[in-house]
């Protein structure tokens, strides 16, 4: 078996709660292989995005989050990091896409400047080689005219060809593990589809590990090799796609599957 | 853009032209006029308080005088001081010069004072946001006319050597200028540097809960980039309209201080003229003051879509 590119022991996570922690991870471990594609599934509420930006060690602002247990990436532990060592691996090694595309971009940058300031700080490119490099960023996501794009803002964007956009920063500095965070929950099914080829064309063009959260079984059926079923802050189930579909172990994956509207096919029985 | 600008400016012209009429009527509401104000207290005959109105045309009717004022004003003539028996203009625009530095000055405190106490509140939270907000309200609590009379007793007492009616002209000595409208402009700056501290306050918090500032850390930007591209420049965006806002609210308030303080500014000069009905320049700072305030609204709005793009007047 390959080394691990990272491996997640005994994670915990309490936010303190006027004086109250509330523990909302609850030891949790698993690994990710170079270039592989984990799946995340469970119910709103379940700690998946907690979990994930633990591994970035990034918490909602105001609030007190403490974690416990080990997250070895290339087997340095991150939680052990200091912050500014932890700032360098954020972007440059360990990128990540988030669930909302309409409030992910910042509203008074254009979408160039936003890859620009990713490039120049972890590639040290000049402000043009920067910008060169991101129009041949935004070109690989697909949105057309990329280099007059790029002096658009936000606003000008739908959301589909904003969470494009958010893709384009994140693989911008060829991350060896890109963390999707339900990109495409606030999307329009059309457009989901979408987004989620252009996940997996670029998982194989950059050779990058995925880690990929969702709510629902459907989206990650023939995108991920494995999946880890999450309930109360605990994985309760981890399996091959397939297998797990078919004769899914623990009663509540059973549930969450019986809650999905079965519109694919890749998921019958191997 | 330019085609909101010059919108705005043309709409000036109608809210100048209210603004001159119920100038004019108010004066002349008041009671008492230039004649008897001149008198002062010494006891003047019928026939001669006459005479001098009908040598100011005061004895016209009042629409008459009116748009005798308004043609002259319309072809840049602001009219003749009663009192001075110079024109007007050659009186008010040195002194709006000083009230216009006075107003810079105290801005650059204020902006200065409540963006770097907004900021360090809202950043550091906890005991610093404690003693900001405490010190904020008790700013709040004192009119700023209160505050010149503090500064004005504190150093009148304890430091007499300060010099706080010394007022300097520019043209004689730059840096004396400055250094004497230091004290006058802190008086008015630090009121307003409450609600650009608060505005500054409330916006950063804001901004760093959204979802854009977790997604700079997470493409791992140094903190200091992230504070200036992400979150001030974002927060700006209210802070620049209160700001300018309040520079306008500085304009009135000069009055006082300048009064309190001996500045040869616009304000003593109302005071003065209002004290004496010199209608005359009365008008002509009413109508060059409300100007500069229309002005600085029209470039408020202007900074506002400079710093947010999402901002268009088409
Ligand atoms: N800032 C916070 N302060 C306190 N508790 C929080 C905070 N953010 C999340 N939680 C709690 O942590 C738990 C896990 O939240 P998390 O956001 O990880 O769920 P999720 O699985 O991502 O759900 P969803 O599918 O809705 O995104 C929830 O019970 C939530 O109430
Ligand atoms: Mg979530």
């Amino acid at each position: 078996m390959v080394e691990p590119l990272l491996s997640v022991r005994n994670l915990t996570a309490t936010f303190e709660r006027h004086g109250a922690p509330a523990r909302v991870v609850n030891g949790i471990s698993f690994d990710i292989a170079p270039g592989e594609a984990v799946g995340f599934v469970g119910e709103s509420g379940c700690g998946k995005s907690v979990t994930a930006r633990a591994i970035l060690r990034l918490a909602p602002e105001g609030s007190s989050i403490a974690w416990g247990g080990h997250i070895l990436f290339r087997g340095q532990d991150l939680l052990r990091l200091d912050d500014a060592a932890m700032t360098d691996i954020r972007g440059r090694h360990i990128a990540m896409v988030f669930q909302d595309p309409m409030s992910s971009l910042n509203p008074v940058m254009s979408v160039g400047a936003q890859i620009d300031d990713m490039l120049i700080r972890h590639a040290g490119l000049s402000r043009r080689a920067a910008r060169r490099r991101a129009i041949e960023l935004l070109d690989l996501v697909g949105i057309r005219e990329p280099a007059s794009r790029a002096d658009d803002h936000p606003h000008q964007f739908s959301g589909g060809m904003r969470q494009r956009v958010l893709i384009a920063i994140a693989v911008s500095c060829q991350p060896a593990l890109l963390i999707a965070d339900e990109p495409t929950t606030a999307l329009d099914v059309t457009v989901q589809a979408q987004i989620l080829r252009l996940l997996m064309r670029l998982r194989r063009e950059l050779g990058m590990a995925l880690m990929l959260i969702t709510h629902d079984f459907g989206v990650i059926a023939g995108m991920v090799e494995r999946v880890h079923v999450m309930q109360h802050g605990a994985i309760v189930e981890t399996g091959a796609v397939d297998p797990l579909f078919a004769a899914p172990r623990h009663a509540y994956t059973r549930a969450l599957l019986a809650a999905v509207p079965r519109l694919d096919t890749t998921a019958g029985p191997a | 853009m330019i085609r909101m600008v010059a919108v705005r400016l043309l709409l000036t012209a109608p809210i100048l032209l209210g603004v001159s009429i119920v100038a004019f009527v108010l004066m002349r509401a008041l009671p008492g006029d230039f004649a008897q104000a001149s008198a002062g207290t010494s006891t003047i005959s019928a026939e001669a308080l006459d005479t001098i109105r009908r040598s100011l045309g005061l004895d016209l009717p009042m629409w008459q005088q009116y748009l005798g004022w308004l043609g002259a004003a319309l072809s840049g003539d602001l009219g003749v001081s009663f009192t001075l028996r110079t024109p007007v203009a050659s009186e008010i625009f040195p002194r709006l010069a000083v009230t216009a530095e006075l107003t810079l000055i105290a801005g650059l405190m204020a902006g200065l004072m409540g963006v770097t106490t907004g900021l360090l509140s809202a950043r550091l939270r906890g005991m610093t946001d404690w003693v900001v907000r405490g010190w904020n309200s008790l700013l709040l609590a004192v009119p700023n006319f209160v505050i010149a009379t503090l500064i004005v007793l504190l150093f009148g007492l304890y430091f007499p050597s300060v010099g706080i009616f010394n007022y300097v002209a520019f043209a004689r000595d730059p840096s004396g200028n400055i250094a004497s409208l230091l004290l006058p402009a802190l008086s008015l700056a630090l009121t307003v540097s409450v609600t650009v501290s608060e505005n500054t306050r409330a916006a950063v918090l804001e901004v760093s809960s959204q979802d854009y500032v977790m997604v700079a850390k997470s493409k791992g930007l140094r903190p200091r980039a992230i504070l200036r591209d992400y979150l001030v420049r974002n927060a700006l965006t209210p802070v620049v309209t209160v700001t300018g806002l309040q520079l306008a609210a500085l304009l009135g308030g000069s009055i006082l201080i300048e009064t309190i303080f001996t500045i040869p500014g616009m304000g003593q000069y109302l005071f003065d003229s209002i004290a004496s009905r010199d209608y005359p320049a009365i008008q002509a700072i009413v109508l060059v003051a409300s100007t500069i305030v229309l002005l600085m609204n029209v470039l408020v709005d202007i900074a506002y879509a400079r710093v947010d793009a999402r901002v268009s007047y088409d």
